[in-house]
């Protein structure tokens, strides 16, 4: 049979250089290599008795926790004397706490937790403690303070509540300003807090009214199909604010598939291509309000610090504080370039 | 004898020899219909009925913003990529098995196809990548559920797990912005065509070919005798295997083209695409009145269950009605139809 | 004191389906202590009113007494309630859960309420099937592992678990080998001896006869007869009443040997085996000839058909079609050298139920109605119609769901597939199965005309007289051997039946 047996040779063709093709296409190095921004450490750098911190976090499948990760692994890197061990993400309680366990047992001298679940993870922070090793929290909460010995994290209804403000000087000349929220996952606590903080902040503004909130799930496409809801909903308004900047990707599509630009927009949480934009100033993106991913790094100075026994420099206490609330800095094409090299992506 | 027959069926071999002609055979009604290869499904009228409910619903309570052109289009291309997937399952439904990978195979194809070696090559790179990433995913689903004997909804989710992670594993979590303006392009009002977005297009073609391939070629029809009755498919010399290996690769096709609709929609690559797809599409095709267990489906039923889902969600959000609210009708508003259309049905089956 | 009055009576039942008067004033009625015998035509009404009797449907008119007191039969559990039992014909055991499981499902013995008491169960599950004639099924296994036999014997034993008064078994003998029914005969005699009254239906005149007391004839959602007397009514007044009509269990007479004599062979098996099934199988099939294959249950005659078809792989030996061999193990191979299979479950193996008839028998053949892939609808409907005419298919309705025909003419879509595909070997197993009395005779015919027109058939049957009437030549099957090969006019009902016996533990 030729026919049959020519026509599997040109399949069998196509379907390796097919193959080829595609091996090579998952790549994501970009072609010049923007090189990594090093700031300072902020903590007293001189090597000091040598500290082995574990570290746990999620599963790193959103541009933020990927930076949490990088920030983490790069401070601890710049200290010749620190030993990371950092276990795989996971957005299984089970599995976490697992990992957590694993991470006492190996007898690590300072632990980094970032939750999955803050509530679901507090037994194990008290096992830890109780074991004699500090636990610096990561943002997340714990249900109970004895679960940690420090906890280091944003601030999740300011960043609602600078947005606020923000949006309110923008339009505090402007009679019966309307204004539009496009929220985050919405059976999260830190949504709910940064909603209220966003709402709070408008109170002061007598002339802003919300006119319409909607919640997407963090991911550019539930970012862009819910903005194209909204804009259809709402045919003019003077402002938007949308907690993340991830899901801003989406939605700024949408805003560009509608064809509007009557209003101005404030995004959430820090990323660099949301930065990009507001440098480049050709959007309607004016502004965001950070998240920082740096208090990972933070974490990381805070734990060898814990594990030296050291305080913090800069301040004249003897010991390390027990919370540590990161300020949601509002960045605008003005002080942009100060904030630049922390944007993730 | 589970039914009671008709006495015409008892005549004897005496009555109406051999070859000859014998009495009138009993006319049915919707006979017509049927000669014109219209096959009006009742199940699809009570899905139009909702549908028709839904519409005065959102007129009656927002008429500016939605009954727009503009809001036609929204409600069109939102239900676009979703229903490109939905026809794929479709067909995989009514063979009798399951592909609860779609979504994953969405974010794969999605992501590889825009990564920054992939968007070298421009638009082609990145069509071509969709396509074939989700072909070649569909393939692994086929040869092991077709050859290697595994179960669909097991083969299935190991491919949901594993596809999940190789995008993530590529994406590193990070969101892969796309640059390829020809691309961009498609997704902005410059490119509608007589006012009907580019994707609305791709989902129309995708149905109309999906109802034709159903209903016209012997694809289909051995479609339906898989799902229908698989020993009986195999016993009449149907290559059953094969059948279902084409499927699952249809399946994977149509992931491959929704993931590329979906790098137009929302200009970008993420691991996180694709979300829940899987239900999502699932639930269209039930509705729709695809029986789960295999052998009927239609993939107008399907569309229509897939338009009914994003107008819902299209009339809450015209309304503000915030997420809890929007889980809650959601859930009711699917029971609904589903009684509905089972009373529909009662009352027409003979 | 006065005459008992009957067990139960049913008078002027009315039952309406959309489109369909399923039940058109039926009257029945039944003595404790009695077997009384349901017969009727698919159709003709039998699975409607026993669904009345178990409370399954509720009937639009009529009465039913019960010991002489008005009931409601509202609901399976009350009819269960007042002791009416019903075995159905595909059985409704639960295959996961164990025999004593099964028989007190839903009544378990429990304690506190809820906590079953396994043991308990056990022990009168296995009085139970001790009172059965079947001690020997442990009340402990699965179901599912039990043979079809043994699923029926629990079955029964659910329905004694109840304080039964009223037992209905549809077609009980239906899945069942000689020696089965001679206990289940025995076990009906036991329950009839306690009072039990037993409601019988089944296809086979001769079970009737033998264990029958008195026979109600359904024709058309009417009663034709009530309770006439079973064992001295002539077979063919009861044919007549269920058909309308004067039939006999005829046969079409056999061509002469004339062509078949000299054509070359077109089916040729050589030394086919299947370790464990049967035993190395040589065949010869000409064109035009009908060979039967006799056997029980078990000796290996559906397994031969089903390896001939390559629908199982053989372990030694090889098929021929015009003497070139077929790749093994390989239905489509087996389809695409032009033979085809009637198989015995034809609703499970063969039909696609929801679908028309003209799907139904295109499914073989639909590349031929194809460009390219692209169905051709037109001719796809004409071809097919036109082998359903020549089959006399009722109705003559292309576009009738398969699933309302009845098994006579389900049976004929079966044929129409493969005369619309051209095939040349024909294997029919158990061609007649679930197929009415006076359905039988046109299907006999059909399969002898058919081979008249030149095509080869192979018959397989577990009614010799069927094998006997039908076929040209006979082998006879006993444990996976063929035993004998003979001319079907040099054999007669007794030979076969012992060589088919002869030197097997049983007889």
């Amino acid at each position: 049979m030729p026919e049959t047996s020519r026509r599997g040779l040109l399949f069998g063709t196509a379907a390796v250089s097919a193959g080829a093709f595609l091996t090579a296409c998952t790549s994501n190095e970009p072609k010049e290599k923007a090189v990594a921004q090093s700031n300072q450490p902020a903590a007293d750098d001189k090597p000091g008795t040598p500290v082995t911190i574990g570290f746990a976090g999620p599963q790193a499948d959103h541009g933020w926790l990927n930076a949490i990760n990088v920030q983490a692994k790069s401070r601890a890197e710049k200290y010749s004397e620190v030993t990371l061990e950092i276990t795989e993400g996971s957005n299984d309680t089970a599995a976490q706490i697992g990992q957590v366990k694993t991470l006492i047992n190996k007898k690590v001298d300072v632990l980094v937790i970032l939750p999955a679940d803050g509530k679901a993870l507090t037994q194990v922070g008290l096992e830890a403690m109780k074991a004699g090793i500090p636990v610096v929290n990561l943002d997340r909460i714990f249900a109970s303070p004895q679960a940690y010995r420090c906890w280091v994290g944003g601030d999740n209804y300011g960043m609602g509540l600078n947005a606020g403000h923000y949006i309110g000087e923008q339009l505090k000349d402007k009679a019966n300003a309307k204004v539009v929220e496009l929220a985050g996952i919405d059976n999260l606590e830190l949504t709910k807090q940064r909603s209220q903080g966003f709402a709070d902040a408008l109170k002061n503004y007598s002339n802003i009214k919300l006119v319409a909130r909607q919640a997407a799930d963090f991911t550019v496409e539930s970012g862009q199909a819910k903005m194209a809801q909204l804009l259809q909903a709402q045919k003019q308004f003077d402002a938007l604010w949308n907690h993340d900047d991830d899901q801003g990707v989406g939605a700024l599509r949408a805003i560009q598939q509608a064809g509007r630009d009557e209003f101005i927009m404030v995004g959430g949480a820090g990323a660099k291509s949301a930065m990009d934009a507001i440098k480049a100033d050709d959007s309607v993106l004016k502004a965001t309000v950070l998240y920082p991913p740096t208090m990972a790094a933070s974490a990381i100075d805070l734990a060898r610090a814990l594990g030296q026994s050291k305080g913090i420099a800069g301040l004249s206490e003897m010991e390390i504080p027990t919370s540590l609330t990161l300020y949601s800095a509002v960045v605008t094409k003005e002080n942009i370039d100060q904030y630049l090299p922390t944007g993730f992506s | 004898m589970t039914q009671p027959a008709p006495s015409a069926q008892h005549h004897g071999p005496e009555k109406g020899t051999v070859t000859g002609p014998a009495a009138a055979p009993p006319s049915k009604p919707g006979g017509g219909m049927r000669a014109l290869g219209l096959r009006v499904d009742v199940r699809n009228l009570s899905l139009l009925g909702v549908l028709a409910v839904l519409i005065a619903v959102g007129g009656f309570t927002e008429p500016d913003a939605f009954l727009d052109t503009g809001n036609l289009q929204l409600i069109l291309t939102q239900s676009s990529v979703i229903g490109v997937v939905t026809v794929g399952v479709t067909f995989v439904i009514i063979s009798g098995g399951i592909d609860l990978s779609v979504g994953a195979m969405v974010a794969l194809a999605s992501v590889w196809a825009t990564t920054l070696a992939t968007q070298d090559f421009g638009f082609a790179g990145i069509l071509f990548t969709a396509v074939i990433v989700g072909l070649a995913a569909g393939l692994v689903n086929g040869v092991l559920i077709a050859y290697g004997r595994m179960v669909p909804f097991i083969a299935t989710l190991a491919m949901l797990a594993s596809a999940r992670g190789l995008a993530l594993q590529i994406t590193d979590g990070k969101t892969q912005i796309v640059t390829v303006q020809s691309v961009l392009d498609l997704g902005l009002p410059d490119s509608y065509v007589l006012g009907i977005p580019p994707l609305v297009l791709v989902f129309a073609a995708v149905t109309v070919a999906g109802w034709l391939i159903l209903n016209r070629t012997t694809f289909g029809r051995r479609t339906v005798a898989v799902g229908g009755n698989a020993e009986a498919a195999r016993l009449a010399g149907i290559d059953v295997r094969r059948q279902r290996l084409y499927l699952y690769l249809l399946s994977g096709l149509c992931c491959g083209i929704a993931a590329f609709m979906l790098v137009i929609l929302s200009g970008s690559g993420q691991n996180t695409n694709g979300n829940l797809y899987e239900l999502d599409a699932i639930a269209a095709a039930i509705i729709g009145g695809t029986l789960l267990s295999g052998g009927r489906g239609t993939i107008v039923g399907s569309v229509l269950g897939v338009l009914v889902f994003t107008t819902i969600t299209n009339i809450f959000a015209l309304n503000n009605l915030q997420s809890d609210v929007q889980q809650i009708a959601k859930g009711a508003i699917i029971v609904a139809a589903v009684l509905v259309q089972r009373r529909t049905l009662r009352g027409s089956e003979t | 004191m006065a005459p008992e009055p009957p067990l139960l009576t049913m008078s002027g039942i009315t039952k309406s389906f959309p489109g369909v008067r399923a039940l058109d004033g039926v009257d029945l009625e039944v003595l404790a202590g009695e077997v009384h015998c349901l017969l009727g035509q698919n159709g003709a009404g039998k699975s409607t009113l026993i669904k009345v009797l178990a409370g399954a449907h509720q009937p639009d008119g009529g009465a039913i007494t019960w010991c002489g007191e008005p009931v409601q039969l509202s609901s399976p559990i009350t009819a269960m309630r007042l002791g009416i039992a019903t075995i159905y014909q595909e059985l409704d055991l639960v295959e996961g859960l164990s025999v004593a499981e099964n028989v007190f499902l839903g009544h378990e013995p429990t304690s506190a309420g809820f906590v079953v008491r396994t043991r308990e169960a056990r022990t009168g599950a296995a009085a139970l099937l001790g009172r059965l004639g079947h001690p020997e099924i442990d009340p402990a296994r699965l179901v599912g592992d039990l043979s079809a036999a043994h699923q029926q014997i629990v079955s029964m034993a659910r329905a004694l678990s109840h304080d039964v008064r009223l037992i209905v078994m549809d077609e009980p003998s239906a899945a069942l080998d000689p020696d089965e029914v001679d206990n289940l005969f025995r076990i009906v005699d036991g329950l009839t001896a306690e009072g039990v009254a037993v409601v019988y239906i089944s296809h086979r005149l001769e079970e009737i006869r033998r264990i029958g007391d008195r026979v109600t004839v359904l024709k058309d959602g009417r009663a034709v007869s009530v309770g006439l007397p079973a064992k001295s009514t002539p077979t063919r007044d009861i044919v007549a009443m269920m058909t309308g009509r004067n039939v006999e269990y005829v046969f079409p007479e056999r061509p002469g040997p004339g062509v078949r004599a000299t054509a070359h062979p077109v089916l040729k098996v050589e030394g086919l085996a299947r370790k464990g099934e049967f035993e190395p199988v040589d065949l010869e099939l000409r064109p035009g000839e009908i060979v039967g294959l006799a056997g029980l249950v078990g000796s290996g005659r559906s397994e031969i058909l089903e390896t001939v078809y390559g629908a199982r792989r053989p372990t030694a030996g090889r098929v021929l079609v015009d003497g070139k061999p077929l790749r093994a193990g390989s239905v489509r191979a087996a389809v695409a050298a032009g033979i085809g299979l009637a198989p015995e479950e034809r609703k499970a193996q063969a039909l696609l139920l929801t679908e028309s008839v003209t799907r139904n028998v295109s499914v073989s053949s639909l590349s031929r109605f194809a460009r390219a892939g692209w169905l051709d609808r037109g001719t796809e409907r004409e071809a097919a119609r036109a082998a359903t005419r020549e089959l006399s298919l009722r109705p003559d309705n292309p576009e009738a769901a398969v699933r309302t025909l009845s098994g006579g003419n389900q049976q004929k879509a079966v044929l129409a597939r493969w005369l619309l595909r051209g095939c040349r070997v024909l294997l029919l197993d158990e061609p007649t199965r679930g197929v009415d009395v006076g359905a039988r005779a046109e299907l006999y015919a059909v399969i002898r005309r058919l081979a008249d027109e030149g095509l080869a058939v192979l018959l397989v049957s577990s009614e010799v007289p069927e094998v006997l009437g039908l076929a040209d030549r006979v082998l006879v099957l006993r444990e996976g051997r063929v035993v004998h090969t003979a001319d079907a006019r040099e054999l007669d009902e007794h030979r076969v039946l012992d060589l088919v016996m002869e030197g097997s533990p049983t007889s």
